[in-house]
């Protein structure tokens, strides 16, 4: 197979960064119950700022098509490529604008490329990696000498209170269950961008993807975090579209975004134990990481978990974890896309570093992994 | 936290590889014992009275040979394991009445103390209990220590969470539940401990790979004991 190389990314945050205390103007406020339950997530997650597609009535100028479509505008407009050479864009969400067609072609249709192949990654922060994953492998098997990939989400837009009011979700105070309140409290928007080719850029450097692994684990969990069913007394998940009808699914809560927390946490030492298999196949030296690149922040890995890294001397030392989501907020399907873009800016890369990206995805268990070499161009 | 591991650099690099697979097998155990029946009823909130008493009278068969085969292990284990030895030993003493409270908690479920005494074992637990046996009949058993970290991993990490659900979803007070609310609140003691015998034992990969591999029998063997409970 063709080596291949990131050697462009961008990112696209819309409007000014909001700092904790100015988040319910964009999300709203449901109940003094929900901002309190609002301020212990934000302890435990360790945000400070974020950004919003969203106006604090509600408004927006942005789609998750056109945040995309920005990002990958940008990445064309930093690469030393022509446009025309790039054969493939795969794009990764959590929620498209629409439910058909795919993201993909909004995104298209928003960045000014040429007829072009295409790919629509759907799942949640894992599609990133799904889509890094195609382009590369489009890539490296020559079907194409370039490809992007773009990863975005706009999910401020569903935690107005208007999408929690008068249905089954809402408490009759305006309160939210746990599962519905976390996420207004976690995830913001923002879109990402890697151009992935055959070879280094001639300037600057360049990040050559040494491997790429995803695996699910959904033979062993149900959804945990989820969106478009309503939770039925015998614990199953009824989809929107089995309801009698649209307005009686969105009434029962089919159209928010639910994360069962407890699930979360069961899912860690699964996550942790992909790590370990990773190692025992060869594939990550713990010791030969320069940058960790993990979506998920190091205090959030319970004791627990870091005992058990240390143990199987798993455990990546904090001066080598590279995180942006105390300020950039937690993007979900963009966020890895957003570290190596920051990364890359960062001033602190040099040739022949290695970097570990760790992306795990809670909707029904997916472990993702990638390994990259810092390169230099050739034309120094 | 407890006291830094002793190991030497010498064996720290095989101490994790160990680690790294007793991890795993554990994070497959624990996935797979979800989808046995009755864990699954215990996880979905529908377990039944009558589902809890089988699963003690069940498990009381297995634990009544506990501390019997890790004696066995520990008669065996040589003069070159003198500290495994006496870490076998207090193990066994610390564990060798425990099927009483399972009997203690079989009566306050309802049930009778003849009828979980005259009990036999399932085919599952025959198949572990014949394995420990085994395993600790021959010379200088260290592998055994995968065993005890399966069986110890229950109790620190499931025990504390099932005894409280079965005590939720079937209304029983804490005289019937005692044997995992127990094994929940002492089983993360015996894990220190039990991180002490690794350091101690693993002087080279096949050592390592031993343990391991009896972690991943013993793990396999626990759940078809709990498998075969609905087979009685």
């Amino acid at each position: 197979m063709q080596p291949v190389y990131v050697t462009a990314t961008a990112q696209c945050l819309p409007g000014a960064p909001i700092a904790n205390d100015r988040m319910a103007d964009y999300i709203g406020r449901l109940s003094p119950e929900a901002e309190r339950f609002g301020r212990l997530t934000l302890r435990q997650n360790g945000i400070r700022s974020r950004h919003y597609a969203i106006r604090p009535d509600g408004s927006s100028d942005w789609t998750v098509a056109k945040l995309a479509g920005t990002a990958v505008r940008d990445l064309i407009a930093n690469a030393e490529i022509d446009p025309g050479a790039i054969g493939f864009l795969a794009s990764a969400t959590t929620q498209n604008d629409l439910m058909v067609p795919g993201l993909a072609s909004g995104v298209h249709a928003e960045s000014g490329l040429p007829p072009i192949e295409l790919a629509s990654l759907q799942s949640v922060c894992a599609s990133s990696m799904m889509a890094m994953k195609a382009a590369a492998l489009q890539v490296a098997a020559g079907e194409h000498r370039a490809a992007i990939a773009v990863g975005a989400e706009f999910s401020s837009r569903y935690f107005r209170p208007d999408f929690y009011r008068d249905t089954a979700t809402a408490k009759s105070d305006g309160t939210l269950p746990g599962d519905a309140e976390f996420l207004r409290w976690t995830l913001s928007d923002g879109a990402a961008s890697l151009l992935i080719e055959d070879r280094p850029a001639a300037h600057g450097l360049s990040l050559r993807i040494d491997w790429i692994s995803l695996r699910s684990f959904a033979d062993r969990f149900a959804p945990c975090m989820t969106g478009g069913g309503a939770r039925q007394p015998d614990g199953s998940l009824k989809p929107w579209s089995l309801h009698d009808s649209a307005t009686v699914a969105a009434a029962a809560g089919a159209f928010q975004l639910r994360q069962d927390v407890d699930a979360l946490y069961r899912m860690l030492p699964v996550w942790l134990g992909e790590f370990m298999r990773l190692v025992d196949a060869g594939r990550i030296d713990p010791g030969a990481v320069d940058w960790f690149l993990c979506h998920f922040s190091a205090h959030s890995l319970r004791e627990e978990m870091a005992r058990l890294a240390e143990r199987a001397g798993c455990m990546i030392p904090d001066e080598h974890w590279f995180t942006n989501i105390y300020d950039k907020g937690n993007v979900g399907a963009a966020a890895i896309f957003l570290l190596l873009d920051d990364l890359m800016r960062s001033g602190r890369l040099s040739p022949g570093q290695r970097i570990l990206c760790a992306v795990p995805e809670s909707g029904q268990c997916i472990m993702a992994y990638a390994a990259m070499t810092v390169v230099e161009g050739d034309s120094q | 936290m407890t006291a830094p591991i002793a190991m030497t650099t010498d064996n720290r690099v095989l101490v994790e590889a160990a680690y790294r697979g007793l991890a795993q097998t554990w994070i497959e155990f624990e996935s797979a014992l979800a989808q046995v029946p009755v864990v699954a009823r215990l996880l979905a909130g529908k377990l039944r009275l009558e589902d809890y008493r089988r699963l003690l009278f069940n498990l009381r068969q297995q634990v009544v040979e506990g501390s019997r085969w890790i004696s066995r292990a520990a008669s065996n284990l040589g003069p070159d394991h003198e500290e495994l030895r006496s870490l076998f030993v207090r193990h066994a003493v610390a564990e060798h009445r425990d099927y009483r409270l399972l009997e203690d908690n079989y009566v306050a479920a309802g049930g009778s103390a003849e009828e979980i005494r005259a009990g036999r074992m399932n085919i599952g637990s025959e198949a572990l209990s014949a394995f420990m046996y085994h395993a600790a009949s021959r010379p200088d058993p260290v592998g055994l220590l995968g065993a005890m970290y399966v069986i110890e991993g229950l109790g620190e990490r499931l025990a504390g969470p099932w005894s409280q659900a079965i005590r939720e979803q079937l209304g029983l007070g804490d005289e019937a539940v005692s044997f995992l609310a127990y094994h929940g609140a002492n089983d993360g003691d015996h894990l220190d401990m039990f991180d002490r015998a690794l350091a101690f034992a693993i002087a080279d990969r096949a050592t390592g790979d031993e343990i391991v591999r009896h972690a991943r029998i013993v793990a396999r063997l626990y759940r078809l004991q709990l498998e075969e409970i609905d087979h009685g």
